[in-house]
């Protein structure tokens, strides 16, 4: 290159660096081409991800389960102990059934609020290198799923559907660093915005600089125009720590996400949203206090010993 | 000459895009910075010439951009992989002492596969897209230049062999 080649290396440098801009621009002024091209190669991928998922599933799973082993070590403590009875039983039919409780949750949610469902089996998780947060699912516009429909699991909220194509969908997660999602508070109704951060946590920040939040107040999706994408009264977190910095305009908040984005395996598309707002119906019901029985001990002195 | 260098590595390339999107993206790994594919271009451009490191850079970088999970504008991911193909290319080349040593290479790769992706991130702020939590995209990229330093070695005495047995045969045709 350096003898004789600058030019030849220039000139293709320069060919490749056009080129790309090029399509840059075609792809932000909406050329179909440029999306089709990439339907095209997620639906010769699909059934390869179908595949790898049903093999290397188990094996996400348990590697998923390495990295929080430290702060689920209690909770697996006590898990153990009633698996262990279920063990025999359950070898043979554990994933099936791991997907099913999901799914039965999910519609019981999606009852709950009388919303109309799909239900769809993650195939693919995002992309490691795009900093998006993002699954693929097994239901596409053949089943009625299309662009900005509400998705959710047996917990809450998961996401918005980003692109269809026939077989399959591209979920952008509530996680996602560009989800913006209208919420509000159940009960008082205070309205704002969360937005995702990459992280389990989302950020919400209060419309109405009067309003105040309080930790442990429960989010609720708002709700879009004609239901997309957002139907209303989906629950999608709880409060954890509130912004009461002096100088802010609005209150903000840390929101922690019901959904368990981590081991998402079957969610819920809403394809048809209820003719009444189910309001504050979907709110997870707290913990009942258990009865602690009490025993009173009423103690009676012995007779003194006599001189 | 090099269209035909581009499509003799084309099937190895699509085969290492498939294994990323349907094997490696099925799991949550420590970090989520592993892209086997980046690494697996950058230590290819590594070993080639600049102008086979910026063809390289395209054809990966156009597969990226067909990843449905890729929200960025199609040719963001290829702009940003000629000019790390090329970069990474041009920085060894014509030395053997850089290229035949191991660690030169880790090194290099490792600083790449964070440098890259930071490059598409801002390339990507440029565009509109949204940043997230700053400390989540630290970790994600500091993961991802140690994911590099853990993979590297194991890709290394392949990528090395297939490269070198495809590029002398090539220039020998």
């Amino acid at each position: 290159m350096r003898s004789g080649g600058d030019n030849r290396g220039r000139l293709l440098l320069i060919s490749l660096i056009v080129t790309s801009l090029f399509l840059i621009t075609l792809d932000l002024r909406g050329v179909a081409v440029i999306g089709s091209l990439r339907s095209g190669s997620q639906s010769a991928l699909s059934p390869v991800q179908s595949a790898a998922a049903t093999i290397f599933r188990p094996v996400g799973n348990f590697f998923t389960d390495v990295t929080r082993l430290g702060r689920t070590r209690g909770e697996i403590e006590r898990l153990k102990e009633a698996n262990e009875s279920l063990r025999n039983s359950l070898i043979n039919r554990k994933n099936a059934d791991a997907e099913l409780k999901e799914l039965k949750s999910v519609l019981d949610l999606a009852g709950s609020a009388k919303y109309k469902v799909v239900s769809a089996k993650v195939i693919s998780l995002g992309s490691a290198s795009s900093f998006t947060q993002t699954i693929s699912i097994d239901a596409g516009t053949n089943m009625g799923v299309r662009k900005n429909m509400t998705v959710i699991s047996g917990l809450g909220l998961v996401g918005v559907v980003k692109i269809s194509y026939p077989n399959h969908a591209l979920v952008q997660l509530t996680t996602d660093p560009a989800f913006r999602v209208g919420a509000r508070v159940a009960g008082t109704q205070q309205v704002g915005i969360l937005s995702g951060q990459g992280t389990s946590k989302g950020v919400l920040q209060l419309l109405d600089n009067q309003a105040t939040l309080k930790v442990r107040d429960v989010i609720l999706a708002r709700g879009s125009q004609n239901n997309r994408p957002f139907v209303p009264g989906v629950p999608i977190g709880e409060v954890t720590s509130v912004d009461n910095a002096a100088g802010a305009v609005t209150q903000t908040a840390d929101v922690k996400l019901y959904a368990n984005f981590s081991a998402l395996s079957v969610v819920a598309v809403v394809v048809g949203a209820p003719e009444v707002d189910p309001r504050d119906a979907l709110v997870p019901r707290a913990p009942a206090p258990k009865p602690v029985p009490t025993v009173t001990i009423y103690a009676t002195p012995s007779e003194s010993p006599k001189p | 000459m090099f269209a035909r260098k581009f499509l003799i590595s084309f099937p190895i390339f699509a085969t290492m895009f498939v294994v990323q999107e349907a094997i490696v993206n099925q799991f949550r790994i420590l970090g989520g910075g592993l892209s086997l594919f980046l690494i697996f271009t950058l230590l290819w451009a590594a070993l080639s010439s600049p102008e086979l490191g910026a063809v390289t850079g395209f054809g990966a970088g156009l597969l990226m951009d067909l990843s449905q999970t890729t929200s960025s504008p199609m040719g963001q991911w290829t702009l940003i992989m000629i000019l790390a193909g090329f970069s990474i290319a041009y920085l060894g080349y014509g030395d053997n002492n850089f290229r035949g040593n191991p660690i030169s290479l880790v090194i290099i790769v490792a600083i790449a596969v964070p440098l890259t992706r930071l490059v598409y991130l801002v390339i990507g702020l440029m565009l509109g897209g949204e940043l997230g939590s700053g400390l989540q995209v630290g970790i994600s990229l500091l993961s991802s230049a140690l994911w590099a330093v853990a993979i590297v070695p194991l890709l290394m005495p392949i990528v090395t062999r297939v490269h070198g047995a495809l590029f002398q045969e090539a220039s020998r045709g």
